[in-house]
Protein backbone atom coordinates (compact mmCIF):
# COMPACT_ATOMS: atom_id res chain seq x y z
CA UNK A 1 0.00 0.00 0.00
CA UNK A 2 2.89 2.18 0.81
CA UNK A 3 4.42 1.75 -2.33
CA UNK A 4 1.22 2.89 -4.20
CA UNK A 5 0.48 6.05 -2.24
CA UNK A 6 4.40 7.12 -3.34
CA UNK A 7 3.87 6.27 -6.30
CA UNK A 8 0.59 7.94 -6.68
CA UNK A 9 2.42 11.23 -4.68
CA UNK A 10 5.13 10.94 -7.85
CA UNK A 11 2.21 10.84 -10.72
CA UNK A 12 1.16 14.10 -12.06
CA UNK A 13 -2.29 14.14 -10.94
CA UNK A 14 -0.44 15.01 -7.34
CA UNK A 15 2.03 17.67 -8.00
CA UNK A 16 -0.26 19.25 -10.77
CA UNK A 17 -1.44 23.10 -9.10
CA UNK A 18 -3.02 25.35 -11.26
CA UNK A 19 -0.41 27.03 -13.18
CA UNK A 20 0.63 23.70 -14.75
CA UNK A 21 -3.08 23.30 -16.10
CA UNK A 22 -3.29 26.64 -17.12
CA UNK A 23 0.22 26.17 -19.37
CA UNK A 24 -1.42 22.69 -20.68
CA UNK A 25 -4.96 24.78 -21.53
CA UNK A 26 -2.59 27.07 -23.53
CA UNK A 27 -0.98 23.96 -24.56
CA UNK A 28 -4.24 22.49 -26.36
CA UNK A 29 -5.40 26.06 -27.13
CA UNK A 30 -2.43 26.45 -29.52
CA UNK A 31 -3.12 23.00 -31.03
CA UNK A 32 -6.81 23.93 -31.30
CA UNK A 33 -5.98 26.83 -33.49
CA UNK A 34 -3.59 25.30 -35.66
CA UNK A 35 -5.71 22.34 -36.73
CA UNK A 36 -9.21 23.90 -36.55
CA UNK A 37 -8.26 27.75 -37.77
CA UNK A 38 -4.81 26.62 -39.85
CA UNK A 39 -3.33 29.59 -37.86
CA UNK A 40 0.60 29.17 -38.80
CA UNK A 41 -0.24 24.90 -38.46
CA UNK A 42 3.46 24.34 -39.01
CA UNK A 43 4.73 26.42 -36.20
CA UNK A 44 1.68 25.99 -33.73
CA UNK A 45 1.21 22.23 -33.51
CA UNK A 46 4.48 21.36 -32.72
CA UNK A 47 4.69 24.69 -30.31
CA UNK A 48 1.37 23.69 -28.83
CA UNK A 49 2.25 19.97 -27.97
CA UNK A 50 5.53 20.89 -26.76
CA UNK A 51 3.66 23.11 -24.59
CA UNK A 52 1.84 20.67 -23.55
CA UNK A 53 4.38 17.59 -22.47
CA UNK A 54 6.21 20.75 -21.12
CA UNK A 55 3.89 21.05 -18.73
CA UNK A 56 3.46 17.67 -17.47
CA UNK A 57 4.34 17.97 -13.98
CA UNK A 58 7.19 15.41 -12.74
CA UNK A 59 9.58 15.23 -9.51
CA UNK A 60 12.75 16.44 -10.34
CA UNK A 61 15.96 14.96 -10.55
CA UNK A 62 15.18 12.24 -12.89
CA UNK A 63 16.17 13.51 -15.46
CA UNK A 64 13.25 14.22 -17.43
CA UNK A 65 12.52 17.65 -17.77
CA UNK A 66 13.73 20.07 -20.50
CA UNK A 67 15.98 22.13 -18.00
CA UNK A 68 17.46 19.20 -16.26
CA UNK A 69 20.78 17.94 -17.72
CA UNK A 70 21.13 14.41 -19.52
CA UNK A 71 17.06 14.55 -20.45
CA UNK A 72 16.32 13.64 -24.02
CA UNK A 73 14.32 17.13 -24.06
CA UNK A 74 17.53 19.03 -22.90
CA UNK A 75 19.51 17.39 -25.16
CA UNK A 76 17.10 18.78 -28.03
CA UNK A 77 16.94 21.90 -26.75
CA UNK A 78 20.42 21.96 -27.21
CA UNK A 79 19.90 23.22 -30.78
CA UNK A 80 17.80 26.27 -29.85
CA UNK A 81 20.25 27.23 -26.98
CA UNK A 82 22.82 27.64 -29.84
CA UNK A 83 21.40 28.96 -32.49
CA UNK A 84 21.69 25.97 -34.55
CA UNK A 85 17.66 25.58 -35.48
CA UNK A 86 17.49 28.85 -36.61
CA UNK A 87 20.48 29.21 -38.18
CA UNK A 88 18.98 25.71 -40.15
CA UNK A 89 15.68 27.04 -40.59
CA UNK A 90 17.07 30.12 -42.29
CA UNK A 91 18.96 27.76 -44.69
CA UNK A 92 15.89 26.14 -45.55
CA UNK A 93 14.00 29.57 -46.04
CA UNK A 94 17.25 30.69 -48.38
CA UNK A 95 15.81 27.55 -50.73
CA UNK A 96 12.37 28.21 -50.23
CA UNK A 97 12.61 32.26 -51.20
CA UNK A 98 12.40 33.35 -54.75
CA UNK A 99 13.31 37.23 -54.43
CA UNK A 100 12.44 38.06 -58.30
CA UNK A 101 9.68 40.25 -57.06
CA UNK A 102 12.31 41.81 -55.06
CA UNK A 103 14.69 42.22 -57.59
CA UNK A 104 12.07 43.28 -60.31
CA UNK A 105 10.48 46.08 -57.60
CA UNK A 106 13.95 47.24 -55.36
CA UNK A 107 12.28 49.99 -54.02
CA UNK A 108 10.19 48.22 -51.90
CA UNK A 109 12.58 46.68 -50.12
CA UNK A 110 12.33 49.96 -48.08
CA UNK A 111 9.23 49.16 -46.86
CA UNK A 112 11.38 45.98 -45.32
CA UNK A 113 13.45 48.08 -43.17
CA UNK A 114 10.78 50.40 -41.96
CA UNK A 115 8.92 47.96 -40.56
CA UNK A 116 11.85 47.19 -38.41
CA UNK A 117 10.91 50.38 -36.43
CA UNK A 118 8.97 48.08 -34.15
CA UNK A 119 12.02 46.56 -32.96
CA UNK A 120 13.54 49.99 -31.20
CA UNK A 121 10.64 51.07 -30.36
CA UNK A 122 10.22 48.34 -27.92
CA UNK A 123 13.76 48.67 -26.93
CA UNK A 124 12.86 51.46 -25.80
CA UNK A 125 9.75 50.92 -23.99
CA UNK A 126 11.04 47.32 -22.35
CA UNK A 127 14.49 49.51 -21.21
CA UNK A 128 11.97 51.96 -19.87
CA UNK A 129 9.56 49.36 -18.29
CA UNK A 130 13.07 48.20 -16.34
CA UNK A 131 14.24 45.13 -18.46
CA UNK A 132 18.21 44.84 -18.70
CA UNK A 133 19.25 45.88 -21.69
CA UNK A 134 20.08 42.14 -23.02
CA UNK A 135 16.18 41.49 -21.83
CA UNK A 136 15.19 44.50 -23.58
CA UNK A 137 16.93 43.58 -26.87
CA UNK A 138 15.58 40.14 -27.12
CA UNK A 139 11.68 41.10 -26.25
CA UNK A 140 12.34 44.14 -28.48
CA UNK A 141 13.22 41.62 -31.80
CA UNK A 142 9.85 39.93 -31.39
CA UNK A 143 8.60 43.07 -33.57
CA UNK A 144 10.41 41.62 -36.60
CA UNK A 145 8.20 38.74 -36.38
CA UNK A 146 10.67 36.37 -37.34
CA UNK A 147 10.30 33.37 -34.71
CA UNK A 148 13.72 31.97 -35.30
CA UNK A 149 15.16 35.06 -35.55
CA UNK A 150 13.68 36.29 -31.92
CA UNK A 151 15.14 32.81 -30.82
CA UNK A 152 18.14 33.19 -31.90
CA UNK A 153 18.95 36.25 -30.30
CA UNK A 154 17.28 35.43 -27.44
CA UNK A 155 19.09 32.55 -27.07
CA UNK A 156 22.66 34.63 -27.35
CA UNK A 157 21.53 37.38 -25.15
CA UNK A 158 18.84 36.45 -22.62
CA UNK A 159 18.12 32.52 -23.02
CA UNK A 160 16.55 32.33 -19.60
CA UNK A 161 13.51 34.56 -21.67
CA UNK A 162 13.56 31.98 -25.06
CA UNK A 163 10.56 30.41 -24.10
CA UNK A 164 8.22 33.49 -23.10
CA UNK A 165 9.94 35.34 -26.42
CA UNK A 166 9.42 32.54 -28.60
CA UNK A 167 5.85 32.12 -27.55
CA UNK A 168 5.08 35.80 -28.14
CA UNK A 169 6.59 35.72 -31.11
CA UNK A 170 5.13 32.98 -33.07
CA UNK A 171 1.58 33.63 -31.74
CA UNK A 172 1.55 36.87 -33.08
CA UNK A 173 2.68 35.32 -36.20
CA UNK A 174 -0.28 33.37 -36.03
CA UNK A 175 -2.20 35.94 -34.83
CA UNK A 176 -1.92 38.12 -37.97
CA UNK A 177 -5.10 37.97 -39.50
CA UNK A 178 -6.46 39.77 -36.45
CA UNK A 179 -3.67 42.08 -35.41
CA UNK A 180 -3.05 43.85 -38.87
CA UNK A 181 -5.96 44.63 -40.88
CA UNK A 182 -7.15 46.71 -38.15
CA UNK A 183 -4.29 49.42 -38.55
CA UNK A 184 -4.21 48.92 -41.70
CA UNK A 185 -7.51 50.23 -42.13
CA UNK A 186 -6.77 52.90 -39.16
CA UNK A 187 -3.78 54.24 -41.08
CA UNK A 188 -4.96 54.45 -44.50
CA UNK A 189 -7.57 55.68 -46.35
CA UNK A 190 -9.84 54.01 -49.02
CA UNK A 191 -8.11 55.79 -51.81
CA UNK A 192 -4.97 54.70 -50.51
CA UNK A 193 -6.44 50.94 -50.20
CA UNK A 194 -7.44 51.00 -53.69
CA UNK A 195 -4.28 51.90 -55.77
CA UNK A 196 -3.19 49.25 -58.28
CA UNK A 197 0.41 48.32 -58.40
CA UNK A 198 1.77 47.82 -62.15
CA UNK A 199 1.48 44.43 -63.03
CA UNK A 200 4.12 44.28 -65.36
CA UNK A 201 7.54 44.56 -64.20
CA UNK A 202 10.97 43.86 -65.41
CA UNK A 203 12.21 40.26 -66.09
CA UNK A 204 14.76 39.56 -63.95
CA UNK A 205 17.68 37.54 -65.38
CA UNK A 206 19.42 34.22 -64.30
CA UNK A 207 22.71 36.14 -63.45
CA UNK A 208 20.98 38.67 -61.69
CA UNK A 209 19.18 35.95 -58.96
CA UNK A 210 22.63 34.57 -58.92
CA UNK A 211 24.39 37.40 -58.10
CA UNK A 212 21.83 38.84 -55.59
CA UNK A 213 22.91 36.12 -52.66
CA UNK A 214 26.27 37.19 -53.31
CA UNK A 215 26.01 41.04 -53.09
CA UNK A 216 23.08 40.68 -50.49
CA UNK A 217 25.53 38.01 -47.62
CA UNK A 218 28.25 40.33 -48.85
CA UNK A 219 26.80 43.85 -48.38
CA UNK A 220 24.55 42.72 -45.24
CA UNK A 221 26.99 40.64 -43.15
CA UNK A 222 29.89 43.47 -43.70
CA UNK A 223 27.27 45.36 -42.06
CA UNK A 224 26.68 43.93 -39.39
CA UNK A 225 28.62 40.67 -39.12
CA UNK A 226 27.11 39.31 -35.96
CA UNK A 227 23.93 37.96 -38.43
CA UNK A 228 26.26 35.61 -40.06
CA UNK A 229 24.96 32.66 -38.67
CA UNK A 230 21.64 33.87 -39.97
CA UNK A 231 21.83 35.46 -43.40
CA UNK A 232 24.64 33.21 -43.93
CA UNK A 233 23.05 30.06 -44.38
CA UNK A 234 19.81 31.86 -46.20
CA UNK A 235 22.14 33.27 -49.05
CA UNK A 236 23.55 29.95 -49.00
CA UNK A 237 20.44 28.23 -49.60
CA UNK A 238 19.20 30.56 -52.14
CA UNK A 239 22.11 30.55 -54.23
CA UNK A 240 21.55 26.35 -53.99
CA UNK A 241 17.74 27.28 -55.49
CA UNK A 242 19.05 29.70 -58.06
CA UNK A 243 22.12 28.33 -59.37
CA UNK A 244 20.83 24.78 -60.97
CA UNK A 245 23.42 22.64 -60.25
CA UNK A 246 22.53 21.55 -57.00
CA UNK A 247 18.77 20.70 -57.03
CA UNK A 248 19.24 17.76 -54.87
CA UNK A 249 20.52 20.00 -52.00
CA UNK A 250 18.56 22.96 -52.33
CA UNK A 251 15.20 20.05 -52.57
CA UNK A 252 16.82 19.08 -49.16
CA UNK A 253 17.12 22.37 -47.48
CA UNK A 254 13.82 23.26 -48.51
CA UNK A 255 12.31 20.38 -47.52
CA UNK A 256 13.80 17.83 -44.99
CA UNK A 257 16.20 19.59 -43.29
CA UNK A 258 14.16 22.60 -42.65
CA UNK A 259 11.19 20.35 -41.84
CA UNK A 260 13.39 18.48 -38.87
CA UNK A 261 14.71 21.69 -37.50
CA UNK A 262 11.24 23.20 -37.25
CA UNK A 263 9.82 19.84 -35.59
CA UNK A 264 12.43 20.05 -32.95
CA UNK A 265 12.60 24.03 -33.07
CA UNK A 266 8.78 24.11 -32.17
CA UNK A 267 8.77 21.58 -30.05
CA UNK A 268 11.42 22.02 -27.76
CA UNK A 269 10.26 25.53 -27.61
CA UNK A 270 6.74 24.75 -26.39
CA UNK A 271 8.54 22.25 -24.09
CA UNK A 272 10.54 25.15 -22.10
CA UNK A 273 7.53 26.79 -21.10
CA UNK A 274 7.41 24.84 -17.99
CA UNK A 275 5.08 26.44 -15.56
CA UNK A 276 7.34 27.18 -12.98
CA UNK A 277 9.87 28.91 -15.47
CA UNK A 278 7.48 30.47 -17.40
CA UNK A 279 4.26 32.27 -15.54
CA UNK A 280 6.02 35.32 -14.00
CA UNK A 281 5.48 38.75 -14.65
CA UNK A 282 8.67 39.43 -17.09
CA UNK A 283 6.81 36.73 -19.23
CA UNK A 284 3.40 38.87 -18.94
CA UNK A 285 5.51 41.57 -19.35
CA UNK A 286 7.10 40.49 -23.04
CA UNK A 287 4.04 39.34 -24.03
CA UNK A 288 2.76 42.86 -23.90
CA UNK A 289 5.51 44.55 -25.46
CA UNK A 290 5.68 41.80 -28.40
CA UNK A 291 2.28 42.29 -28.91
CA UNK A 292 3.19 46.79 -29.18
CA UNK A 293 6.36 45.58 -31.10
CA UNK A 294 4.19 43.75 -33.49
CA UNK A 295 1.76 46.79 -33.88
CA UNK A 296 4.29 49.41 -34.32
CA UNK A 297 6.23 47.52 -37.01
CA UNK A 298 3.17 47.00 -38.79
CA UNK A 299 2.23 50.86 -38.72
CA UNK A 300 5.72 52.21 -39.18
CA UNK A 301 5.69 50.10 -42.35
CA UNK A 302 2.12 51.34 -43.47
CA UNK A 303 3.40 55.17 -43.07
CA UNK A 304 6.81 54.83 -44.50
CA UNK A 305 4.52 53.92 -47.78
CA UNK A 306 2.86 56.88 -47.03
CA UNK A 307 5.92 59.15 -46.60
CA UNK A 308 7.22 57.48 -49.69
CA UNK A 309 4.27 58.55 -52.06
CA UNK A 310 4.78 61.92 -51.21
CA UNK A 311 7.46 61.83 -53.74
CA UNK A 312 7.15 59.44 -56.09
CA UNK A 313 4.90 60.00 -58.99
CA UNK A 314 3.60 56.32 -59.30
CA UNK A 315 2.15 56.14 -56.13
CA UNK A 316 2.81 52.87 -53.75
CA UNK A 317 0.18 51.14 -52.34
CA UNK A 318 0.55 51.88 -48.75
CA UNK A 319 -0.71 48.47 -47.17
CA UNK A 320 2.81 47.09 -48.82
CA UNK A 321 3.96 49.00 -46.08
CA UNK A 322 2.20 45.90 -43.46
CA UNK A 323 4.12 43.46 -45.23
CA UNK A 324 7.66 44.87 -44.48
CA UNK A 325 7.12 42.62 -41.11
CA UNK A 326 9.36 39.24 -41.76
CA UNK A 327 6.27 37.16 -41.24
CA UNK A 328 6.35 35.28 -44.65
CA UNK A 329 4.32 35.04 -46.10
CA UNK A 330 1.52 35.74 -43.48
CA UNK A 331 1.54 39.85 -43.68
CA UNK A 332 1.89 39.41 -47.43
CA UNK A 333 -1.25 37.46 -47.49
CA UNK A 334 -3.15 39.59 -45.42
CA UNK A 335 -2.12 42.67 -47.23
CA UNK A 336 -3.78 41.06 -50.34
CA UNK A 337 -6.46 40.16 -48.49
CA UNK A 338 -7.42 43.72 -47.51
CA UNK A 339 -6.89 44.91 -50.94
CA UNK A 340 -9.32 42.57 -52.73
CA UNK A 341 -11.84 43.34 -49.79
CA UNK A 342 -11.78 46.85 -50.87
CA UNK A 343 -10.91 46.16 -54.90
CA UNK A 344 -11.10 42.22 -55.97
CA UNK A 345 -9.42 43.76 -59.08
CA UNK A 346 -6.53 44.66 -57.04
CA UNK A 347 -3.26 42.09 -56.39
CA UNK A 348 -0.85 42.83 -54.36
CA UNK A 349 0.26 39.71 -53.57
CA UNK A 350 4.26 39.20 -55.12
CA UNK A 351 4.54 43.42 -54.42
CA UNK A 352 3.60 42.27 -50.90
CA UNK A 353 5.93 39.27 -51.07
CA UNK A 354 9.23 41.44 -52.55
CA UNK A 355 8.50 43.68 -48.60
CA UNK A 356 8.35 40.56 -46.93
CA UNK A 357 11.29 38.93 -48.47
CA UNK A 358 13.13 42.54 -47.44
CA UNK A 359 11.56 42.04 -43.94
CA UNK A 360 12.87 38.80 -43.21
CA UNK A 361 16.69 40.26 -43.94
CA UNK A 362 15.84 43.59 -42.54
CA UNK A 363 15.07 41.51 -39.23
CA UNK A 364 18.23 39.33 -39.23
CA UNK A 365 20.08 42.40 -39.49
CA UNK A 366 18.32 44.26 -36.67
CA UNK A 367 19.35 40.72 -34.56
CA UNK A 368 23.18 40.71 -36.14
CA UNK A 369 22.81 45.36 -34.91
CA UNK A 370 21.47 44.66 -31.47
CA UNK A 371 23.67 41.17 -30.62
CA UNK A 372 26.78 43.78 -31.46
CA UNK A 373 25.42 46.50 -29.64
CA UNK A 374 25.40 44.84 -26.09
CA UNK A 375 28.50 42.58 -26.85
CA UNK A 376 29.97 45.63 -25.77
CA UNK B 1 5.80 48.25 -13.72
CA UNK B 2 5.83 52.01 -14.55
CA UNK B 3 7.59 53.64 -17.37
CA UNK B 4 10.98 55.17 -16.15
CA UNK B 5 12.27 57.43 -19.33
CA UNK B 6 15.79 57.40 -17.11
CA UNK B 7 16.21 54.10 -17.66
CA UNK B 8 16.66 54.57 -21.56
CA UNK B 9 19.11 56.92 -21.32
CA UNK B 10 21.25 55.34 -18.08
CA UNK B 11 21.72 51.68 -20.47
CA UNK B 12 22.37 54.28 -23.56
CA UNK B 13 19.32 53.60 -25.36
CA UNK B 14 18.41 56.04 -27.11
CA UNK B 15 21.96 56.23 -28.79
CA UNK B 16 21.13 52.13 -29.53
CA UNK B 17 17.72 52.27 -31.24
CA UNK B 18 18.92 55.26 -32.99
CA UNK B 19 22.15 54.36 -34.47
CA UNK B 20 20.06 50.54 -35.10
CA UNK B 21 16.96 52.27 -36.96
CA UNK B 22 19.94 54.24 -39.02
CA UNK B 23 22.24 51.39 -39.91
CA UNK B 24 19.48 48.82 -41.02
CA UNK B 25 18.11 51.51 -43.15
CA UNK B 26 20.95 52.59 -44.50
CA UNK B 27 21.86 49.00 -45.50
CA UNK B 28 18.23 48.01 -47.06
CA UNK B 29 18.94 51.59 -48.86
CA UNK B 30 22.09 50.53 -50.54
CA UNK B 31 21.25 46.89 -50.97
CA UNK B 32 17.79 48.64 -52.62
CA UNK B 33 20.09 50.44 -54.89
CA UNK B 34 22.51 47.86 -55.80
CA UNK B 35 20.22 45.62 -57.10
CA UNK B 36 18.32 48.23 -58.78
CA UNK B 37 21.54 48.78 -60.94
CA UNK B 38 22.51 44.97 -61.48
CA UNK B 39 20.67 44.49 -64.49
CA UNK B 40 22.41 47.03 -65.73
CA UNK B 41 26.10 45.99 -64.32
CA UNK B 42 25.75 42.82 -65.53
CA UNK B 43 24.14 44.23 -69.19
CA UNK B 44 27.64 46.20 -69.27
CA UNK B 45 29.50 43.19 -68.64
CA UNK B 46 27.89 41.36 -71.42
CA UNK B 47 28.59 43.77 -74.10
CA UNK B 48 32.23 43.50 -73.31
CA UNK B 49 32.58 40.13 -73.27
CA UNK B 50 30.69 39.85 -76.93
CA UNK B 51 33.59 38.51 -79.08
CA UNK B 52 34.93 40.83 -82.24
CA UNK B 53 34.18 39.35 -85.57
CA UNK B 54 37.13 36.91 -86.10
CA UNK B 55 39.07 38.84 -89.42
CA UNK B 56 38.59 36.89 -92.18
CA UNK B 57 42.15 35.06 -92.72
CA UNK B 58 43.96 36.24 -95.50
CA UNK B 59 44.25 32.47 -97.22
CA UNK B 60 40.60 32.59 -97.62
CA UNK B 61 39.65 35.70 -98.72
CA UNK B 62 42.38 35.39 -101.72
CA UNK B 63 41.80 31.94 -102.46
CA UNK B 64 37.81 31.84 -102.21
CA UNK B 65 37.18 29.90 -99.47
CA UNK B 66 33.49 30.18 -99.05
CA UNK B 67 33.33 28.97 -102.90
CA UNK B 68 35.12 25.92 -101.92
CA UNK B 69 33.31 22.37 -101.41
CA UNK B 70 36.02 20.86 -99.00
CA UNK B 71 35.09 17.40 -98.80
CA UNK B 72 34.54 16.98 -102.38
CA UNK B 73 36.86 19.04 -104.13
CA UNK B 74 39.97 17.77 -102.74
CA UNK B 75 41.79 19.67 -105.40
CA UNK B 76 41.01 23.35 -104.52
CA UNK B 77 41.19 22.05 -100.65
CA UNK B 78 45.02 20.78 -100.55
CA UNK B 79 45.70 24.67 -102.57
CA UNK B 80 44.07 25.93 -99.49
CA UNK B 81 46.16 23.94 -96.65
CA UNK B 82 49.18 24.07 -98.76
CA UNK B 83 48.66 27.88 -98.11
CA UNK B 84 48.27 27.30 -94.85
CA UNK B 85 51.67 25.63 -94.47
CA UNK B 86 53.49 27.77 -96.65
CA UNK B 87 55.88 29.12 -94.01
CA UNK B 88 56.30 25.12 -92.47
CA UNK B 89 58.62 24.03 -94.92
CA UNK B 90 58.74 21.07 -96.94
CA UNK B 91 57.98 18.92 -94.72
CA UNK B 92 55.95 19.99 -91.28
CA UNK B 93 54.03 18.53 -88.37
CA UNK B 94 50.65 17.57 -89.25
CA UNK B 95 49.50 18.99 -85.76
CA UNK B 96 50.84 22.67 -86.87
CA UNK B 97 48.36 22.08 -90.32
CA UNK B 98 45.59 21.53 -87.38
CA UNK B 99 46.01 24.37 -85.59
CA UNK B 100 46.10 26.74 -88.34
CA UNK B 101 43.11 25.32 -89.52
CA UNK B 102 41.24 25.72 -86.51
CA UNK B 103 42.70 29.58 -86.07
CA UNK B 104 41.40 30.38 -89.18
CA UNK B 105 38.21 28.40 -88.22
CA UNK B 106 37.89 26.52 -91.79
CA UNK B 107 35.09 24.33 -91.85
CA UNK B 108 35.93 20.22 -91.23
CA UNK B 109 39.38 20.48 -90.67
CA UNK B 110 40.21 17.06 -89.66
CA UNK B 111 38.00 15.14 -92.34
CA UNK B 112 39.89 17.50 -94.43
CA UNK B 113 43.07 16.54 -93.76
CA UNK B 114 42.52 12.95 -93.30
CA UNK B 115 40.84 12.76 -96.52
CA UNK B 116 43.91 14.87 -97.93
CA UNK B 117 46.20 11.94 -96.42
CA UNK B 118 44.02 9.45 -97.86
CA UNK B 119 43.97 10.26 -101.29
CA UNK B 120 48.13 10.84 -101.55
CA UNK B 121 47.61 14.57 -101.08
CA UNK B 122 49.63 14.12 -97.88
CA UNK B 123 52.41 12.05 -97.83
CA UNK B 124 53.92 10.52 -94.44
CA UNK B 125 57.38 11.56 -93.87
CA UNK B 126 57.49 9.64 -90.19
CA UNK B 127 57.44 11.22 -86.95
CA UNK B 128 54.20 12.97 -87.57
CA UNK B 129 55.44 14.95 -90.11
CA UNK B 130 53.80 15.32 -93.61
CA UNK B 131 55.15 16.93 -96.86
CA UNK B 132 52.91 17.42 -100.08
CA UNK B 133 52.53 15.92 -102.93
CA UNK B 134 54.71 17.40 -105.63
CA UNK B 135 53.01 17.49 -108.24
Amino acid sequence: MDLVLEFFKNTGFALADWRYLIMIAVGILFCYLSIAKQYEPLLLLPIGFGVIIGNIPFFQGFGLGIYEENSVLHYLYFGVKTGIYPSIVFLGLGAMTDFSSMLARPKLMLLGAAAQMGIYFTLLSALALGFAPNEAASVAIIGGADGPTSIFLTAKLAPDLIGPVAIAAYSYMALIPIIQPPIMRLLTTKKERLIHMPETSREVSRKELLFFPIVGVLLCCFLAPASIPLLGPFFFGNLMKVSGVVDRLAKTASSAVIDTATIFLGFTVGASTQADVFITPKALGIFFLGSIAFSIATASGLLFAKFMNLFLKEKINPLLGAAGVSAVPGSAREVHLVAQKEDPSNYLLMHAMACNASGVIGSAICAGILWSFMAR
Amino acid sequence: MHLDFGLIAANNGWAMAIAGAIIVILGLTTLSFIISQLHKIIALFEQKQITPEPATPACCTDHGEADIDFLNDLDASARLYQVLSDDLGNSFDIAKLYQRSHRDQLPHPHITIRALRETGYLIPQGDGRFSWKND
